[in-house]
């Protein structure tokens, strides 16, 4: 080990890299370095568009064709890979000593050729063996990837996998020719919480199996801290600080790496505001001066906006690119290291105020919701006999991962769709099925809904005065031009919009800032009632804390009560009073927020806990990952039945598994 | 890794104070003032060849419009004198005269003009109709079995039988020509746009507005038209070459208009039987036609291609 | 899987028939005098010409004679030509005829797939080169052009050059290059753009990045994953193209007077040959509907991803 230290097995040094966006020149990374020794897994956390991705991908000489490496060096092995002229000179590296791991399986592999002669192809390419060579291996490499039933699934196409499984077998792909180095470019980010975990582990174990380093992209610190040795974060396309996971994690010196550990939704307190980064991440087409970060950081100074930050050592491993650590900014420094001491110690300092459920009224009651969609001909049931309320002014939150069934009771209360079965009640009164155009418009008022895709939600052909004031045109809900206009503008003031920014198309909005245009436009319905679908989760994470923050003050300023979608559970375990966990179509436990993290039954619940990757290496991988089977349930005799096991603590189960379910709670 | 910056650059200790946070700055994305429309036509002239298209077929549609009216020309005067038959072109006869003494220059613009009135007509009703079926089929999946037979049907029926039974009803004429072609124009349109609007139906932005109590009228109008509306000008643009082509199909397979009328599918049909002495009388107006369709075609497709929000700048 | 394919078969015999009827119909409008000819019309009396109609059947009710057609047809008689080949079997007609068209057209698709397939990767290998652009102007004159103008202008001028004859002669192999090779045009310019835009399509998937990390060459990734993919979805149309051969195309069997099918369906429209048009339409609806079904099983087949069960969209 000490040996390797001196040499690193890849070394990127001062790279930058150009994209030539019609015309328009897009400085992708300025300048960045690394440094990976061997058997070490280094994880580069960044927000979209910091230029991480694009980072690595010249390690391969992979970059799309309008963009060009512009200055630094890549040494691989003591050879500069940058000087590289022809395909055969990468070839040699690509695939065979570097390999790669993209982000979505449902798109890397090619849909019409069966996943083993995927696999076996690299084998054939590099080694040149023969077919039936090639074949055994691929097997044993599938083995060794976790697919159970290697030879049969050898022969069958990528439809047949879920994701995570085909993650696997990219994964089985990319390790086919046993690569010194493996690139993970955010691997998980499209999987669900309990595949991520285990596609996590996979990597880990198999790092240790075949001794590669491994460079694992991603911008969920959760993730970092289970995954990585060394972490380098990024940040406008350049590395601003690097160091071990516990330096970055407990001691970072970079404003930024401090800010988005502050951030993290993980780490707050309910009833607290979070931590916000402000503002928007710059934009790389133009020319940056002094610290990238600076216009975004408040205690930034002054040489901050004039001179680009050298590189501080910090300890041996660990060194950062922040003017903070010149010794003329000494005192400064420690002046806001004492002040944020403080403020910590302030807000920890504060009681939590849990939320009364002894007098809350019921103000939204789903009563057997059942949803069916046509598929394949049979019938597909998305939502299958739920019941739940939700009270006034609370936040419940309904957890599950994707295909659950979440986003179809949203859209179910939203009256959506044409037909559901079972009832659904608000303020007492009967929702569903056929209502009158008065109620209709009330309904319209009183409920509303955010979506969780700005880049979707919005429509790109109309501007975004006429965006927000949709539903004020619906139902006239104004007197005249001007007072439209007045409410336009108060209501982007409120989610922090400049009410300038009222005559332009939301394309030249950043995700976050687009969310909150869709915030605007439920919002100006002045609703009762929020169906919050997922808001966070398409954003990046220096701005997630702003959209909570928002959704958060917007709850106390006004009144509203939310039904928060989501897929993780750390971040609702700081927005919500109640949270009820589903899975394919049921809702399998609901209870409050502590009591479910303190006492959870189901086996569901369970294993989506023990997957949550939290942004603490100390705490990380110290949880024993459970897995749940639903075959696990013996529901032919003894059907499952929605039991209030103790007051506001209800579980799905049959009455075998309530019994155990009280023995656990030791009643 | 601690490779200080080479630069040597003096410091001002006076410069490490806290600086004022200005939020307008923060929230600076630098994005520049972006329209759709803006863009998509700043991407279709960009290219010169397409401005040049643009212009010439502009000139061409005027001018097909203006000679009629300018002109003392007359398209149909035949001439008695044998030496005005033939003649190749000249000054008096820019594109020569036919075998009947008919100046083809005139001749030509007549039957552009002629031409691009079907063609027009063709594109308003097939997309005009298609786009409206379309869009109610897309948003009616009651429909689809019987669309679906229609559609099947239509196409296979073959737009002679109309064509010949309609000028058995009411004689050959530019309104049975236009009947018989659009007869099965509309129902490809309809099917195309009906894809198109089931790809962007159940978009989120199209459930916002159902959440927001909008209309289904506004919705088609504001959500679902602005972003196919370049897909129907250019399928409105790709009309024109192809009643074009019909049209001179038709001529030549002797179903088209009267041999009287003055389309430049006739024009050409005509020319066609003496090419082999007077190659001119058909090349010449054959140049306008091919002018015209592949002006149209390339405007279409560059168009469709400048309205991708991808190609923008 | 034999569920669907039935349920398939059930709904395309329902467009066959449905597309029948209404074209049986749809003759029976048309006006009595067209089954005359020109000498009937100038020497026959009123009565003779009735009794000639009756004798065709032509006065009875139009269901009546839809029933006897169809009771016909099933007993293996496809009747006589009417007007065009007087008194001629249809069958006979067509064992003359299709034979001939289905040589041409065999040939042609076969240059067609070959070269607009080889076309189509030559313009993506040069993509936004020499080669791509030379493609796609040919692309440009074939799809935007009348067909008959530069199918004219090839006979014309390349028979020269070529030294071969003009016209299609039984006898002398040399007179079928340029038929064979003017029918293929059009098809080697519909495998060219569309192999070339899904290939382009295919080019920017991840799929194809990831073959690439792997660390496969440029030019393996094309042959084993773009090119492969790329082909898929022209699949779906080999079946009716090769069914459809027998059609011929009317412009081309014009021009080379060639003996075969190409032009019958207009004529005997034209001449009101019900008999004749009748066992055409039906034929040739029966062929593009089997061709439908043929090219979703030969899909599904390839495919991997698409399964038979699954609803037609």
């Amino acid at each position: 080990m000490e040996n390797n230290q001196k040499t690193p097995i890849l070394r990127a040094q001062n790279v930058e890299i150009k994209f030539d966006l019609r015309g328009k020149i897009l400085t992708a990374v300025r300048g960045a370095s690394i440094e990976l020794y061997e058997g070490e897994t280094l994880a580069i956390v960044g927000e979209s568009g910091s230029g991480k991705s694009v980072f690595t991908k010249s390690f391969i000489g992979m970059l799309d064709k309008n963009g060009k490496v512009t200055g630094g060096q890549v040494f691989f092995r003591d050879e500069d890979m940058m000087k590289y002229t022809t395909e055969a000179e990468w070839l040699k590296v690509r695939g065979k000593r570097i390999a790669m791991v993209f982000q979505d399986p449902m798109t890397s592999l090619n849909p019409v050729r069966t996943i083993g002669e995927q696999i076996a192809e690299v084998i054939i390419w590099h080694f040149k063996v023969s077919h039936a060579e090639a074949k055994k291996e691929t097997i044993e490499i599938l083995k060794k990837v976790g697919i159970p039933n290697a030879e049969t699934r050898y022969h069958q196409y990528p439809h047949e996998f879920s994701g995570g499984m085909r993650q696997r077998v990219v994964i089985a792909a990319a390790i086919a020719c046993r690569p010194e180095i493996m690139i993970c470019d955010e691997p998980t980010t499209a999987l669900d919480v309990t595949v991520q975990a285990q596609i996590i582990q996979l990597i880990r174990d198999l790092q240790k199996e075949l001794n590669m380093s491994v460079i694992y992209i991603t911008h969920d610190l959760g993730v970092v801290a289970n995954v990585a040795e060394k972490v380098a974060v990024m940040y406008a396309g350049q590395i601003v600080e690097c160091g071990t996971v516990h330096e970055i994690f407990h001691e970072p010196v970079h404003p930024y790496t401090k800010a988005l550990l502050r951030s993290l939704p993980q780490l707050g307190i309910r009833g607290h505001e979070l931590y916000s980064i402000k503002g928007t991440p710059p934009n790389l087409f133009k020319e940056i001066k002094g610290d990238a970060f600076a216009p975004r950081n408040p205690d930034a100074m002054d040489i901050d906006f004039e001179e680009e930050p050298p590189v501080f050592q910090v300890s041996p491993t660990h060194y950062a690119k922040t003017w903070l650590l010149h010794p003329y900014a000494k005192e400064y420094a420690a002046q806001i290291q004492e002040r944020d001491r403080k403020r910590s110690e302030e807000a920890a300092a504060k009681p939590v105020d849990a939320f009364d459920y002894s007098n809350a009224e019921k103000l939204l009651e789903i009563k057997n919701l059942s949803v069916s969609f046509k598929a394949r001909g049979g019938k597909f049931k998305a939502v299958d006999n739920v019941s739940f309320d939700i009270y006034k002014g609370e936040t419940l939150s309904l957890v599950g991962e994707s295909g659950s069934g979440k986003t179809t009771i949203g859209r179910a209360i939203m009256r959506i769709y044409d037909k559901v079965e079972g009832d659904i009640f608000f303020d007492g009164e009967k929702i569903t099925g056929k209502q009158t155009k008065q109620k209709m418009k009330e309904l319209h008022m009183k409920m509303q809904m955010f979506f969780q895709d700005p880049m979707a939600s919005l429509n790109e052909r109309a501007k975004v005065d006429y965006i927000i004031s949709e539903g004020l045109h619906n139902y006239h809900l104004f007197d005249h031009e001007k007072g439209r206009k007045e409410k336009v503008a108060n209501i982007m003031r409120e989610v922090g919009l400049s009410p300038d920014f009222a005559s332009r198309f939301p394309h030249e909005f950043s995700g976050g800032q687009r969310q909150r245009i869709g915030i605007a436009r439920s919002l100006v319905m002045e609703p009762e009632f929020v169906v919050a679908d997922e808001p966070i989760s398409a954003l990046d994470v220096s701005i997630r804390a702003q959209i909570i923050n928002l959704l958060n003050r917007l709850r106390q300023e006004r009144d509203l009560t939310y039904l928060f979608i989501a897929h993780d559970l750390s971040v609702v375990r700081f927005i919500s009073d109640r949270i009820a966990v589903i899975t394919k179509g049921k809702i399998v436990e609901l209870a409050d927020c502590d009591e479910l993290f303190a006492h959870p039954l189901h086996p569901y619940t369970k294993a989506l806990l023990s997957a949550i990757p939290y942004p603490d290496p100390d705490v990380a991988g110290r949880n024993e990952l459970l897995t749940y089977d639903p075959s696990m349930h013996d529901y032919d005799v003894d059907g499952p039945v929605w039991e209030e096991i103790v007051p506001g603590h209800y579980i799905l189960g049959n009455q075998k598994e309530l019994d155990g379910y009280r023995r656990e709670l030791g009643l | 890794m601690s490779q200080q910056n080479e630069k040597k650059i003096t410091l001002d200790p006076v410069k490490f104070r806290a600086a004022v946070f200005d939020h307008m700055r923060s929230e600076d994305t630098g994005y520049s003032n972006y329209s759709y429309w803006k863009s998509t036509f700043r991407t279709f002239f960009k290219s010169k060849a397409v401005c040049a298209l643009v212009i010439l077929i502009c000139g061409i549609i005027l001018m097909s419009f203006l000679y009629p009216v300018f002109s003392d020309v007359d398209p149909t005067k035949r001439s008695l004198i044998f030496m005005d038959w033939n003649q190749k072109p000249s000054e008096t006869h820019w594109f020569g005269t036919d075998q009947l003494g008919r100046d083809i220059w005139a001749r030509a613009w007549y039957g552009a003009r002629n031409s691009f009135l079907l063609g027009f007509c063709i594109a308003l009703s097939d997309v005009g109709i298609g786009m409206i079926v379309g869009a109610l089929w897309g948003y009616n999946r009651k429909m689809d079995p019987v669309m679906i037979e229609l559609y099947n049907v239509m196409t296979n029926i073959p737009s002679t039988v109309y064509l010949v039974l309609l000028a058995y009803i009411m004689n050959t004429s530019f309104l049975t020509l236009f009947i018989s072609m659009a007869s099965r124009g509309w129902i490809v349109e309809a099917r195309f746009f009906r894809n198109r609007i089931l790809s962007i139906r159940d978009s989120e932005y199209n459930i916002a507005s159902k959440c927001l109590g909008t209309s289904m009228w506004k919705i088609v109008t504001k959500n679902i038209i602005p972003h196919i509306i370049s897909l129907i000008i250019m399928e409105a643009a790709l009309c024109i070459p192809y009643s074009i082509g019909s049209e001179v199909f038709l001529g030549f397979v002797g179903v088209g208009m009267p041999v009287d009328a003055i389309t430049l599918g006739n024009i050409v049909n005509q020319g066609r039987a003496s090419f082999t002495q007077h190659p001119y009388q058909m090349l010449l107006p054959a140049a306008i036609l091919c002018i015209i369709t592949i002006a149209f075609y390339i405007i279409g497709n560059k168009f469709a291609d400048a309205s991708d929000p991808r190609n923008h700048v | 899987m034999a569920k669907y394919i039935g349920k398939r078969a059930l709904r395309s015999l329902l467009t066959v028939s449905i597309v029948f009827v209404a074209v049986f119909m749809l003759l029976r409008f048309m006006p009595l005098e067209g089954y005359f000819s020109d000498e009937m019309i100038k020497e026959a009396d009123e009565a003779t010409r009735m009794s000639y109609l009756r004798n065709l059947g032509l006065l009875d009710h139009p269901l009546v004679q839809l029933g006897r057609f169809v009771k016909n047809l099933f007993q293996g008689e496809l009747g006589r030509s009417l007007t065009v080949y007087p008194k001629v079997p249809i069958l006979t007609l067509l064992k003359e005829k299709i034979p001939v068209t289905a040589a041409f057209g065999l040939v042609s698709m076969i240059l067609g797939i070959v070269f607009g397939l080889s076309l189509g990767l030559i313009m993506v290998k040069s993509q936004n080169h020499f080669g791509d652009h030379m493609g796609n102007m040919f692309i440009l004159v074939i799809r935007a052009v009348p067909s008959i103008l530069y199918l004219f202008v090839i006979q014309v001028y390349v028979s020269a050059w070529l030294d071969v004859p003009m016209l299609f002669y039984d006898n002398r192999p040399n007179s079928w290059i340029l038929p064979a090779i003017s029918l293929s045009l059009g098809s080697v310019a519909w495998y060219a753009l569309w192999l070339r835009r899904f290939m382009v399509d295919e080019q920017n998937q991840d799929y194809v990045k990831f073959a690439q990390v792997k660390g496969l060459s440029r030019s393996a990734v094309q042959r084993k994953h773009i090119f492969r993919n790329a082909i898929i979805p022209l699949v779906i149309y080999l079946p009716s193209d090769l069914l459809l051969i027998i059609s011929g195309s009317l412009v081309i069997e014009t021009l080379y007077s060639i003996p075969g099918t190409g032009g019958l369906l207009t004529t005997a429209i034209k001449n009101q040959d019900n008999n004749l048009v009748q066992i055409l339409v039906l034929m040739y609806a029966v062929l593009s509907v089997l061709g439908v079904f043929l090219g979703d099983l030969l899909i599904a087949f390839v495919d991997p991803r698409i399964k038979l069960t699954q609803k037609e969209d």
